[in-house]
């Protein structure tokens, strides 16, 4: 157990000083989220609201720096270990890749909840945002589900990464289109039923929508429950995806040779 | 099969696909080896040599259980590579050439516990080792700098000490030296040699045919993804007649010439010509290097033959033979 607290300890202090810790994440984690914020709110002022919903807006931003953080780390994570070299010296490890990339999901999503940590202080400190009326077990426990929801996801794209060289463009361009169909700054009942019918199978947008209804009051009903239930099933869902993917990719990328970047 | 082996391969094969086009696919299938046996027995140093795209870095990865062969055994310490991976896994270590394979903004150090986790090295043990290895590799009082700030001799030696963190018995070594200054390599070497002193077995690849001379018990040369000869230095040395080399060095323009006044020497000895340094350079094989010596001896001074230097066969002779002889 001590060695699996090491290696946890290890694997996430590298990805912070390497990966994590440079000014590109302080653009993913802080700066995108907010023009996306400030765009919000401008389209919400167009559309005749005196007064921007925050939950949207603001809290809006938080998730959408979370969710890329999480896109962006992890594609950028085993590119980077493939192009370095170290992506064959770890999947030539005796500890399997699938630990690896764990860990280093785990720091990415925490490092992305910072990004939410922000957009809460800039509602209550810019924006005045009351707390007052808000259900806080509901919040705290929907933002942990929310975070486990990432991470899962997280492990599921990075083995879908580790694939192959091709693979990253794929993940690129899942940000802005999960971003929109989970709707992280407007309510997902204003998207088509078809948009809102593919949403389903991305744990976040239960998990947000949990949050959105607690911080508007919520208490525990068969509502929310259902909620929590669907976005923590879905989550494990991708969690053993990511366990078989992991198998595959092993053999895989061992008859293709694919460890390296060429 | 004998438990005195530390590798074992048998008919080994590995053929990769590609595919090319977006509209009309096109599948392209590449045998990058091509049906390889041999046995490295423990404690002994093996070397590959091999032409690039010969096939031994595809051999080493097989053997590393990066790649899986497309068909064929390996067999590394009695175990099968593809059933009990994780534990050939902790028995061996690798390095591949280049300053790839090193995390450039940490330490030295750090880069070595971030790998030692990697092999669940217990924390008193790193701590202890890491130090060691790093004074068997010459970076001692360096570890604490950054990777980003070491040469690539550096690199390598920090590879090396990488490769040995689990403390294997098997160690790979791929092209060690390559881009590494002379001084460099020969410290590298002298590691290498150390590290078979204490016991290990070593499978090093190589370009340089003084390297492979100098540390190898046995070679394999490689080409085209098949082995073309095995044994050991000596012995394929003397595999090739005792003939002397007369090698001369001449101009571009001068080669011409060169080649009409070598015509002139007996059917049966055997010449070979080559770039060196935008120098051309003829190879004279021969078994009476008087007679091509007072051929020859009218023409020293002048534009024809800029320099004349006479030795005994080497490994890279011999290395040269096999593959010219493999390509006709």
């Amino acid at each position: 157990m001590a060695s699996f607290f090491r290696l946890a300890f290890r694997q996430m202090d590298v990805q912070l000083r390497m990966r994590v810790l440079s000014l590109w994440s302080l653009g993913l984690y802080f700066i995108q989220p907010a023009i996306f914020s400030a765009v919000s709110m401008f389209l919400s002022q167009a559309a005749g609201n005196a007064v921007p919903d925050l939950i949207y807006t603001v809290l809006g931003g938080g998730i959408m720096g979370m969710w890329s953080g999480l896109v962006f780390t992890s594609t950028y994570d085993i590119r980077a270990d493939r192009r370095e070299g170290t992506l064959e010296l770890i999947v030539g490890s005796p500890t399997p890749l699938r630990t690896v990339v764990g860990f280093r999901s785990l720091l990415n999503v925490l490092a992305g909840a910072t990004s939410m940590l922000a957009a809460v202080l800039v509602a209550v400190l810019i924006f005045n945002y009351s707390f007052s009326s808000i259900y806080l077990p509901g919040v705290i426990f929907s933002f942990l589900l929310l975070l486990f929801a990432l991470w899962c996801m997280g492990v599921f794209l990075a083995n879908l990464l580790a694939w192959s060289r091709l693979s990253g463009t794929f993940v690129d361009l899942l940000e802005l289109p999960v971003a929109l169909l989970c709707g992280f700054m407007y309510p997902i009942s204003v998207l088509p039923d078809w948009m809102q019918s593919i949403s389903v199978i991305f744990p976040i947008r239960w998990g947000l929508e949990a949050m959105r209804d607690c911080l508007k009051g919520s208490v525990i009903g068969a509502e929310l429950t259902m909620k929590w239930l669907i976005a923590l099933g879905i989550s494990f869902v991708f969690l053993l995806l990511a366990r078989w993917l992991d198998g595959k990719v092993h053999d895989h990328i061992r008859i293709t040779g694919e460890l390296r970047s060429v | 099969m004998s438990d005195s082996n530390a590798i074992v391969t048998n008919d080994l094969h590995k053929t990769f696909k590609s595919t090319h086009g977006f509209l009309k696919r096109t599948t392209r299938l590449t045998e990058a080896v091509r049906g390889i046996s041999f046995s490295v027995e423990k404690g002994e140093l093996f070397g590959i040599l091999g032409p690039n795209g010969a096939g031994k870095t595809t051999t080493v990865k097989m053997l590393t259980t990066l790649l899986l062969p497309t068909s064929g055994d390996i067999s590394i310490f009695g175990m099968d590579i593809r059933k009990q991976t994780v534990e050939v896994r902790k028995k061996i270590g690798f390095t591949f050439g280049g300053s790839r394979g090193l995390y450039g903004r940490l330490t030295a150090i750090e880069n070595l516990r971030y790998f030692a986790e990697l092999y669940a090295l217990p924390p008193e043990v790193s701590r202890k080792r890491i130090p060691k290895l790093l004074e068997i590799v010459g970076l001692d009082g360096r570890g604490e700098d950054k990777v980003e700030t070491y040469s690539s001799g550096m690199q390598q030696r920090l590879h090396l000490a990488r490769a040995l963190l689990n403390n294997p018995q098997l160690i790979f070594l791929d092209e060690p030296t390559v881009g590494i200054d002379p001084v460099g390599a020969r410290e590298l070497r002298a590691t290498v040699k150390y590290l078979q002193s204490r016991g290990k077995t070593i499978l090093l690849t190589t370009h340089y045919m003084a390297e492979a001379d100098e540390l190898c018990d046995r070679i394999a040369i490689i080409n085209k993804g098949r082995i073309i000869a095995m044994d050991t230095p000596s012995a394929l040395k003397s595999q090739i007649s005792p003939e002397s080399v007369i090698e001369l060095k001449t101009s571009h323009e001068n080669l011409p010439g060169l080649q009409t006044l070598l015509a002139k020497l007996d059917a049966q000895t055997k010449i070979t010509y080559h770039e060196n340094a935008s120098k051309q350079v003829a190879r004279i094989y021969t078994l009476q290097p008087a007679i091509v010596i007072e051929l020859l001896s009218p023409w020293l001074n002048t534009d024809l033959i800029h320099n004349m230097e006479v030795r005994n066969q080497t490994l890279e002779d011999v290395y040269v033979n096999i593959i010219q002889g493999e390509e006709k």
